[in-house]
């Protein structure tokens, strides 16, 4: 009860009309930033930190709640439209949404990705008003062997993005895999397959890797084939709006994403992609229309986004009652509360309440704003892909590069981006399948130092990863992912033969 | 369907093999190993010992003439775009600028897929790396790379 | 807003007119700053700090901050040091991380090659343990080091960092052999907290800013501290006093380019000098919660020669560089 009163409180705070101006400029410099890939919302709230220096703790902080809200946005905004991921968490909804764009489906992915962003940040931000106390808790005892077993979970549930040969599949994991081994190893300092160059030390970018092969593989894929096959777009095909039939087909997804995401996100080395696949396979699996994936199905964008949206509220659990920054964006917004001698952490509910709930409060505001700014837009982003395919596929370049420039202008990294823009466009002529490789550069990196971690803290001992009721679970849950399908075939097709 | 051995399927097969020798031969020249636990070594190992496999498996597929058809391809507009990025990757190390550097991109690009009109694409593509220079470097004051053109700015 | 840059420009020229105390020479200055480092981190705020304390109290004419992330700095020193030879008009944020950094990736290029300006600002370590676990102080720990290295696990920053050194000299002073500690590096600071807040460690060990707020809600227990003294404003002894002879500092300065005249190293000298004791810069230390550890001129290019000595010895002593 307490913490609705809390809450009202802080929604008299967050509509102030100077406060609504400050989520106001947040939101849509936050979209704005969050179309660019490589240029998140962390960078932004790194920039603008030294001008915001001079407004009232308040205000700013809720800007930059605009901002991280905004950024999600943007980010899968260009997804959908054009391939390219604005970050890493966007790269599930790029899938299926570029499919649909295509084949003029742009608008009921635009709005599937807006309403259920909307829902699951909504959810996410009563979570994180009503459960962060306790969900905080449960977090900080999430151990590396628990990360490991979740990255075992994610691990299995990628073969979802292979495609019909597991062969490929798997060669494109472990492409991946061995892109993740480069740059510097965390536990011992020593490099691996840098060969001394110093831009490889901190490891491949996950945006230089998804912008090159989604982005960059693609207008080479598509230039190359010109000639026989002349790439149509039509920006509207059917209706500009979600149908009933879309809405009956989103809403689950909407839900189960935000159940991922939240969790997820409020886990202090839990972020954003983990969910995204996770909700992008349970769809595939849970889907009555599973042959729709990889050809555009609504469910692959409305899980994802939602999952994506959901675990920024998620991160702001460990923030806020940890004084814990778990993600880039994060770090910054506790430099933001730092700079006005805020201490994010145990005290900061009792100390500045007003201060915190006026932030959650804001979050329901920004979020409110995002879809009413950004519902009637769709019809404006689809118009997008009328552009002349020369100009447009230009123009998809000069953002990709774009992004890579602002982050980090080093001629090694946009060869990087060069070099994987050829790897994709070699990957789709041999049909291999994209998404794997940025799964496993992101997954890889991530279970190695887990696991390594685990086995320090317990002195070798491999027992460790049974031992915790939450590893022992997830590790269960893996394995049946695991051998369900196999099973389930053979009963089915008990002569069938794999190939 | 017709089985005969497919090249590229093998010659990707060789590529993933000698990537596999490449993470072996990286991994042995590690000097430092964790005091306690599990080393640096073993992720590597794992790796390449996958790729290894998966290599002989994409050598079947190849063999048994399994990868799927592949349709002509047309090399002019990869060459073009390829060669847009290094003359955008060349001007930024060489100091030419964003501006120059975005629009040649753009200009390549957009001839790639069939554009001949060259002076109304350069007039698109400066006027577009302008506007994005002023919004990041005045707006954001983010560094962009500076050149000629963004000195008069 | 660049109509309020530039009004703020004028407004600190105008300043600086009527104050007087600025040499036209420092008020023609159109710095560079370089930060080695992503938007956003201890040395990129540096950066940033000292562009807002130059501008703002007239002491340049401009200060413009640059990025180039990577690999605790290793790639914006070789950048820094390639392309800025000679330009006086240069400077780089770095610090003690860099020090170690270079050592453990083998950097072909080194500090001895940039002109040292100043130290600016000093951090000290802190070591914490849950509020429940039984290690009361800093001795109750150098006990169970010696006792069995493997089984005190330490949670901190990057591997060969400045944290890492620290738990390294700990274990040495403690009597136990330092390449035996069992250190877990994570990345990012919030990583490494949740660890120890959830017991998976037996000790966490970084900056005193990263904890401060845990220590003081009563979740974390302060064993101590790796400057001389106690310290104003913080509850707990330093290992010092605690019979630990370990004092360290994770310091943060600036350093020119290569090859700048005697003249131009003066200059620059000057207007940091003149920076370090403006109304501005004090009021962003605080702001920020930084010490200030200002330190110039020859006493600066010995104390960072002497601290490169020193960091290669420790990791060579810990196992972390070979040669």
């Amino acid at each position: 009860m307490e913490a609705f009163v809390s809450l009202a409180h802080g929604l008299t705070i967050a509509i102030e009309p100077m406060n609504l101006l400050f989520a106001l400029i947040g939101v849509l410099l936050g979209t704005a930033v969050g179309v660019l890939p490589g240029i998140g919302p962390a960078l932004t709230v790194a920039l603008l930190l030294p001008i915001t220096f001079k407004l009232d703790p308040g205000g700013s902080i809720i800007m930059f709640a605009g901002i991280y809200y905004g950024g999600m946005y943007g980010g899968s905004t260009t997804a959908i439209l054009i391939n390219t991921p604005g970050e890493s968490a966007s790269m599930a909804t790029a899938l299926e949404g570029n499919k649909m764009a295509k084949a003029g489906r742009g608008g009921p992915a635009l709005a599937t990705s807006a309403i259920g962003s909307f829902v699951a940040g909504t959810i996410a931000t009563l979570g994180l008003a009503f459960l962060a106390p306790y969900l905080v808790d449960l977090a900080v005892k999430f151990g590396p062997e628990d990360y490991f077993a979740l990255m075992c979970v994610a691990f299995v549930t990628v073969s979802a993005t292979f495609g019909d040969s597991p062969v490929r599949g798997l060669t494109s994991l472990f492409i991946g895999l061995a892109l993740g081994l480069v740059g510097i190893d965390i536990l011992t300092g020593q490099s691996r397959l840098a060969y001394g160059v110093p831009e490889l030390f901190d490891g491949i970018e996950v945006t230089t890797l998804a912008v090159g092969l989604f982005a960059v593989g693609e207008a080479l894929y598509v230039a190359s084939r010109r000639h026989i096959h002349e790439e149509k777009l039509e920006p509207v095909r059917g209706s500009l709006w979600m149908t009933k039939e879309d809405w009956k087909r989103s809403w689950k997804p909407w839900l189960r994403g935000t159940a991922l995401g939240f969790p997820i996100g409020a886990l202090p080395a839990g972020g954003a992609e983990i969910p995204t696949f996770l909700s992008y396979s349970a769809e595939k699996r849970l889907s009555k229309h599973p042959e729709e994936f990889g050809h555009g199905a609504i469910e692959g964008v409305a899980g994802p986004e939602a999952a994506n949206n959901a675990s920024a509220a998620g991160t702001l659990v460990p923030l806020l009652t940890l004084g814990l920054p778990t993600s880039a964006t994060a770090a910054m917004m506790l430099a933001g509360f730092q700079q006005y001698g805020l201490n994010p952490g145990p005290l900061l509910f009792a100390e500045r309440p007003d201060l915190v709930w006026g932030l959650i409060a804001s979050l329901f505001i920004a979020n409110t704003m995002l879809l009413v700014l950004n519902l009637p837009l769709v019809g404006l982003w689809v118009r997008l892909l009328a552009i002349p395919q020369p100009w447009l596929y230009a123009g998809i370049l000069v953002f990709a590069t774009m992004g890579t420039i602002a982050a980090n202008p080093s001629p090694v990294e946009l060869m990087m981006l060069a070099g994987f823009g050829i790897l994709g466009f070699l990957m789709r002529r041999f049909d291999y399948p994209i998404a794997p490789v940025v799964v496993g550069l992101i997954l890889g990196p991530i279970a190695e130092s887990q696991l390594r971690r685990a086995l320090s803290i317990s002195l070798g001992d491999p027992m460790v990863l049974l031992q915790s009721p939450f590893s022992a679970t997830l590790l269960t849950i893996a394995l049946i992912a695991l051998i369900l399908p196999f099973a389930l075939k053979g009963m089915g097709r008990f002569k069938a033969v794999e190939d | 369907m017709t089985r005969r051995i497919d090249v590229a399927g093998l010659v990707i097969a060789l590529i993933l093999l000698a990537v596999a020798g490449l993470i072996w031969l990286d991994m042995s020249s590690l000097e430092l190993s964790s005091v306690y636990g599990m080393g640096p070594k073993a992720a590597p190992k794992i790796v390449a010992l996958g790729l290894g496999i998966l290599a002989i498996g994409n050598a079947i597929m190849a063999l048994r003439g399994d990868l799927p058809a592949r349709e002509s391809l047309d090399w002019k507009p990869i060459v073009l775009i390829i060669g847009g990025m290094a003359a955008l990757i060349a001007l930024i190390k060489f100091g030419g600028g964003f501006i120059l550097a975005t629009t040649v991109l753009f200009v390549a690009t957009s001839a790639a897929f069939g554009r001949r009109a060259l002076l109304a694409d350069i007039a698109i593509g400066v006027v577009i790396s302008i506007v994005i220079y002023i919004l990041f470097s005045k707006l954001l004051t983010l560094s962009l790379p500076v050149g000629p053109l963004e000195r008069l700015i | 807003m660049i109509h309020t840059r530039k009004a703020l420009w004028r407004g600190a020229i105008a300043v600086a007119a009527v104050a007087g105390f600025v040499t036209s020479a420092a008020a023609q200055m159109e710095l560079k700053i370089m930060a080695p480092a992503a938007p956003g981190g201890g040395w990129d705020q540096t950066a940033r700090s000292m562009q807002q304390a130059l501008t703002q109290s007239g002491l340049a004419k401009s200060a413009q901050v640059t990025n180039v992330p990577g690999a605790g700095g290793s790639v914006g020193i070789a950048q820094f040091v390639n392309n800025g030879k000679g330009d006086g008009n240069q400077l780089m944020v770095m610090g003690y991380v860099m020090v170690g950094a270079l050592l453990t990736n083998k950097s072909p290029v080194t500090l001895d090659q940039t002109t040292p300006i100043a130290r600016l600002t000093a951090e000290y370590e802190a070591l914490v343990v849950p509020a429940d676990s039984p290690i009361k102080n800093a001795k109750d720990l150098a006990a169970a080091v010696k006792a069995d290295p493997a089984k005190v696990t330490w949670a901190g920053g990057s591997a060969g960092g400045v944290d890492h050194i620290a738990a390294a000299l700990f274990a040495k002073e403690a009597g136990a052999d330092p390449t035996k500690i069992n250190y877990i590096p994570f990345s990012g600071g919030g990583e490494a907290l949740a660890a120890i807040l959830g017991g998976k460690v037996t000790v966490g060990i970084s900056g005193y800013g990263e904890f401060e707020s845990q220590i003081k809600a009563g979740k974390l227990r302060l064993i101590g501290i790796t400057s001389a003294t106690k310290l104003p404003g913080i509850e707990g002894a330093s290992l010092k006093d605690q019979g630990i002879n370990l004092e360290i500092a994770n310091w943060r300065a600036v350093v020119a380019p290569p090859g700048i005249t005697a003249d131009q190293k003066k200059a620059l000298t000057e207007v940091v000098d003149k920076m370090a004791k403006s109304k501005e810069w004090t009021e962003l230390l605080k702001a920020k919660g930084w010490d200030d550890s200002y330190l110039s001129g020859d006493a600066f290019t010995k104390y960072l020669a002497d601290d490169q000595v020193r960091t290669k010895d420790v990791l060579m002593s810990v196992g972390l560089v070979k040669s």
